[in-house]
């Protein structure tokens, strides 16, 4: 039997309940440059212009001082890995095991959770650096994973 | 008048398992146990209710569970209800809740309900819905969900402290062995070290055996201001301290060493004070053992031993019978299950009959004092302490 995925749990094209990949347009998404950055193959955040706060994930009103004047900012090309596992078990449907999840750390003081891709378990160690590698998404959307830097 | 104080008047649970009911019939089962614990009370007398529960909206396409669940247990309530939801901390949330309730005068009795359905016909579905509690737009669209999340909490420890993978095993070597006297626990077979060292991998360190189990269950409790308290029972069980804290959200937001959890250190502190004791006079605990290195985690910030070494405390038997403190007598979240908006209420089923001698065989002896920790993210926490006087 072939295995189920993600997509095969959405009863209806217009039913949206299982599908955990973000909305990404601007008709649905307020942070949506950040997808059309990622397209371009940048990874990129917001700061806010008035007290300078930067934050992971990115908002639309800075959390420090409430103003609504935030800029994108590009991430440092390279994260540090802090702790990574190799998950498989427990796997939902739609991902496939073994993932690499690793926890990564950035110059500017923020840190990202993704699984690391086209990359084996076995070459992974704390404190590797790591580079951003865009993967596609169902229905046009993209998705920010990351590969060991070669 | 002294202080307004708040104690259990009522506790009953439902087997945890893969259960063949409904979400409602869960309800129904944990309704009637409670109320069969305590005869002085009828749902006719309960005007406040409360329902603990995570994700009735994909495991049941359930929501408004608030007057269902009241219905299902016979209660029409005219002064309070509600639902709760806190994840995996619902449960010690909701007791809160009823606590301030009844402290800000809104009422004098409160009935809460904890319970989740969470055995779903398609069993890869349970996983796609553990994604639901975590950030769905930047972590969960990966498939995270907490065992990766916990796995990593163990690296870091065992980078940082030399806690060691047969230190975590013993942790569920105790509490499998704590539920063969729980014919409520989801596993009641006892587990021994090879056992959890061999048993199958799931995101390393963790095997299945470190890991709590998914199950469906409820509980229930009845939480009442003292002086009526004192009229349903001569043996109410006090809520002496509580506390609740969130440092951060999402995961990646919260302090950067995970192996340390202050945010957990600060709030039991908050606790202790309230209550007028330390972590030296808890005399038995149910803490989030959802993974085993939790339970050490929360034994160095619940102030149990120094930071560090609760991978020692555990090997000492310190965490067991005989020890400095019985953790989890019940079985935990690791051999009773984790039926997440149950949980919670479980543990205070644990104090109510802990703290009134009628635990059985794993009664801790002459127990006074007893804690217990929800946690629903590693800087989000929710604390109850309970006294019998
Ligand atoms: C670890 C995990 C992925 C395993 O899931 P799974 O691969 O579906 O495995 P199952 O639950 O079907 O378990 C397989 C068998 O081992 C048993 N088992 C599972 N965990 C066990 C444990 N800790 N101890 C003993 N037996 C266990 C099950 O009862 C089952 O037996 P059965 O086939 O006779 O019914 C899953 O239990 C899990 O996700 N746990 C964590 C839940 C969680 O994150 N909770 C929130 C915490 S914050
Ligand atoms: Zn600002």
């Amino acid at each position: 039997m072939k295995e189920k995925t993600t997509e095969d749990y959405i009863i209806d094209p217009d039913v949206y309940i299982c599908d955990p990949v973000p909305q990404q347009t601007p008709d649905q998404n307020m942070v949506y440059p950040f997808y059309d950055h990622l397209r371009d193959n940048r990874l990129t955040t917001t700061r806010c212009k008035d007290c300078g706060h930067i934050t992971w994930p990115p908002k639309i009103v800075c959390t420090e001082c409430m103003s609504d004047q935030l800029e994108w900012e590009d991430f440092p090309p390279t994260g540090k890995i802090y702790a990574f596992t190799v998950q498989v078990g427990g796997v939902p449907p739609g991902f496939q095991a073994p993932l690499v999840y690793a926890l990564i750390d950035f110059d500017n003081d923020l840190r990202i959770i993704s699984p690391l891709i086209d990359t084996d378990p076995d070459d992974v160690h704390v404190g590797d650096e790591v580079v951003l590698k865009v993967v596609e998404a169902p229905r046009d959307r993209v998705l920010f994973f990351f590969k060991l830097k070669k | 008048m002294g202080q307004k104080r708040v104690a259990l008047v009522a506790a009953g649970i439902t087997k945890f398992g893969k259960r063949k009911a409904t979400f409602r019939d869960l309800i129904a089962e944990a309704g009637k146990a409670t109320f069969d614990s305590n005869k002085n009370i009828s749902p006719k007398d309960v005007k406040a209710f409360i329902i603990s529960t995570v994700y009735p909206e994909r495991s049941a396409f359930q929501g408004h569970p608030a007057p269902l669940a009241a219905e299902w247990c016979g209660v029409r309530p005219t002064e309070f209800h509600e639902r709760v939801e806190n994840q995996c901390g619902s449960g010690t949330s909701a007791i809160r809740t009823a606590y301030a309730a009844i402290m800000s005068g809104l009422t004098d009795l409160v009935m809460v309900v904890g319970v989740e359905k969470v055995m779903v016909p398609s069993h890869k579905e349970i996983f796609l819905n553990a994604m639901a509690g975590s950030d769905r737009e930047w972590e969960s669209c990966f498939g995270v969900t907490p065992p990766p999340l916990f796995a990593m909490v163990a690296q870091a420890h065992m980078q940082k402290f030399g806690t060691t993978e047969e230190q975590l095993a013993l942790v569920s070597v105790k509490n499998h062995n704590h539920s063969k006297t729980n014919p409520y626990a989801h596993h009641q077979k006892g587990a021994t070290l090879e056992q959890v060292m061999t048993s199958r991998l799931i995101a390393a360190p963790l095997k299945l055996f470190d890991c709590s189990t998914n199950t469906d269950g409820a509980a229930g409790v009845i939480v009442a201001l003292e002086e009526r308290a004192k009229s349903l029972t001569d043996k109410p069980v006090y809520i002496l301290g509580t506390a609740q804290i969130n440092d951060g959200y999402p995961w990646v937001a919260y302090p950067k060493d995970w192996s340390t959890w202050p945010s957990l250190r600060f709030a039991a502190q908050k606790a202790y004070e309230m209550a007028g004791i330390g972590p030296k006079d808890v005399d038995v605990a149910e803490v989030h053992d959802c993974f085993t290195i939790s339970e050490i985690i929360e034994y160095e910030e619940l102030g149990f031993c120094k930071k560090g070494e609760g991978g020692r405390f555990v090997e000492d038997g310190q965490s067991d019978y005989g020890g400095e403190v019985v953790v989890n007598p019940s079985g935990g979240l690791i051999a009773c299950g984790h039926p997440f908006g149950a949980t919670g209420v479980r543990q205070a089923w644990e104090a109510y009959i802990q703290l009134r001698d009628e635990a059985g065989t794993r009664q801790v002896k002459g127990a006074e004092i007893f804690l217990g920790h929800n946690l629903s993210g590693l800087g989000e926490h929710h604390i109850l302490i309970y006294g019998r006087s």
